[in-house]
């Protein structure tokens, strides 16, 4: 049986499965889950970087990383959000070394070349007021709103990341999540 | 620092004095417990009330413009998996390495623990309607002639009959590994983690990993 028919099959199962196997050495399972969390990954990549074009190379480098550690992944089962640890871990570093903080709170001028509402046909006034919102917010707000609330991050894995003490990651996250909500009522 | 500019007498009340003294990251955490205990004092507060429902509002938003934007991006085309798969090292899960019998005198045959895990993969081939997920060796199998036991999970075909798919690829797993002579098998345990082709009439899934079950045989 050639690896493209043993990957036709193996695209039917669960992430345990396929990242067990892929954990194993099965390459064509690891290439199921490219193209399962490519486009998720791309899509928080994108929310961390706030549009800017290194995407693609921030996910090409967690798909790497990830085959290397798959097999210390206690849990296969929990890949997808292990996945986003990683995408939000490269892209934090491509981030840092593009433009380290001047100052942690230094508010950023509106970026000069956002990226589109991807979501026009989706019409959603919710989604489409929280992706304004967001761009509007100070890159270390942004950073941890979206580690938390779109990776799933916890508190401490923000802090690692972000190398900032727990406490202030609380303090960013109310901020942020006090300025999305007062962006959005006024959006409305 | 980020205030919000020039707050209009009717603005969204998200500051202290409109929370009865509130702030926006105790509310939260509240929201984080569950909204238990019950704290009366929040929960008498109109401002507070109206800020945990923002709050609570925002938090349903989060997955769905995950969902929005993961639904915006390309699927992976072929060339973009063909780059990823051609940055990866192959060899790099080669494990053990676990003797091969040979009745001449002084020859010294191996095969990584990789390969026989693979081989173990291989006799999926044999059982219909049967996928196998990590494949595990215990015991030492690196010393000749030590006992070793097979643990692979499974994922069984919807309407498959579980008991019979497991002991056919059991006999599967059993015999690829006598015809090469290896692991002085003690035992193969097989354990159904998850039913793959499941109609989504009755709460199937497309392979995310939703409603998964486990079943140990």
């Amino acid at each position: 049986m050639s690896s493209e028919d043993r990957a036709s099959g193996v695209e039917a199962a669960d992430d345990r499965i396929v990242a067990g196997r892929a954990a194993d050495g099965d390459a064509a399972a690891f290439a199921v889950l490219v193209r399962r969390y490519t486009p998720m990954m791309r899509a928080y990549a994108r929310r961390l970087l706030n549009g800017t074009a290194d995407v693609d190379d921030v996910v090409q480098e967690a798909f790497v990383t990830a085959w290397e550690q798959l097999p210390a992944l206690e849990d296969p089962g929990k890949v997808k959000s292990w996945l986003m640890r990683i995408t939000s871990r490269k892209a934090i570093d491509r981030a840092r070394a593009a433009r380290p903080y001047s100052a942690l709170d230094a508010v950023e001028l509106p970026a000069a070349e956002r990226s589109a509402p991807p979501r026009q046909a989706e019409a959603r006034a919710g989604i489409a007021a929280l992706h304004a919102a967001l761009q509007e917010l100070p890159r270390s707000q942004r950073e941890c709103w979206v580690m938390r609330e779109i990776g799933g991050s916890s508190y401490d894995e923000i802090a690692e990341e972000l190398q900032i003490p727990r406490s202030t990651v609380r303090g960013l996250l109310a901020r942020a999540r006090k300025d999305i909500i007062v962006r959005m009522e006024q959006w409305r | 620092m980020n205030d919000i500019s020039t707050p209009t007498p009717d603005a969204f009340g998200m500051e202290p004095d409109d929370l009865d003294g509130y702030t926006i990251e105790q509310l939260s955490d509240y929201l984080d417990s569950g909204r238990t205990p019950v704290n009366p004092e929040i929960e008498s507060s109109p401002g507070c009330r109206i800020a945990l429902d923002a709050l609570w509002r925002l938090r349903q938003l989060s997955p769905e413009l995950l969902a929005a934007d993961t639904r915006a991006e390309p699927e992976a085309d072929e060339s973009w998996v063909q780059s990823i798969l051609s940055g990866i090292t192959l060899d790099a899960r080669a494990g053990r390495r676990i003797p091969i019998p040979s009745p001449e005198v002084g020859a010294d045959l191996g095969i990584t623990e990789g390969a026989v895990r693979g081989m173990v993969r291989a006799a999926e081939s044999d059982v219909a309607g049967v996928l196998i997920g990590r494949v595990r060796i215990d015991g030492d199998p690196t010393e000749p002639g030590q006992p070793a036991t097979v643990c692979a999970e499974v994922s069984v075909a919807h309407g498959r009959e579980i008991p019979s798919a497991v002991d056919h690829l059991r006999a599967a797993i059993a015999s690829r590994l006598a015809d090469h002579a290896l692991l002085n098998l003690s035992g193969i345990d097989i354990v159904v983690h998850d039913l793959h082709g499941v109609p989504s009439s009755l709460g199937g899934r497309r392979g995310d990993g939703i409603g998964t079950e486990s079943e140990e045989h």
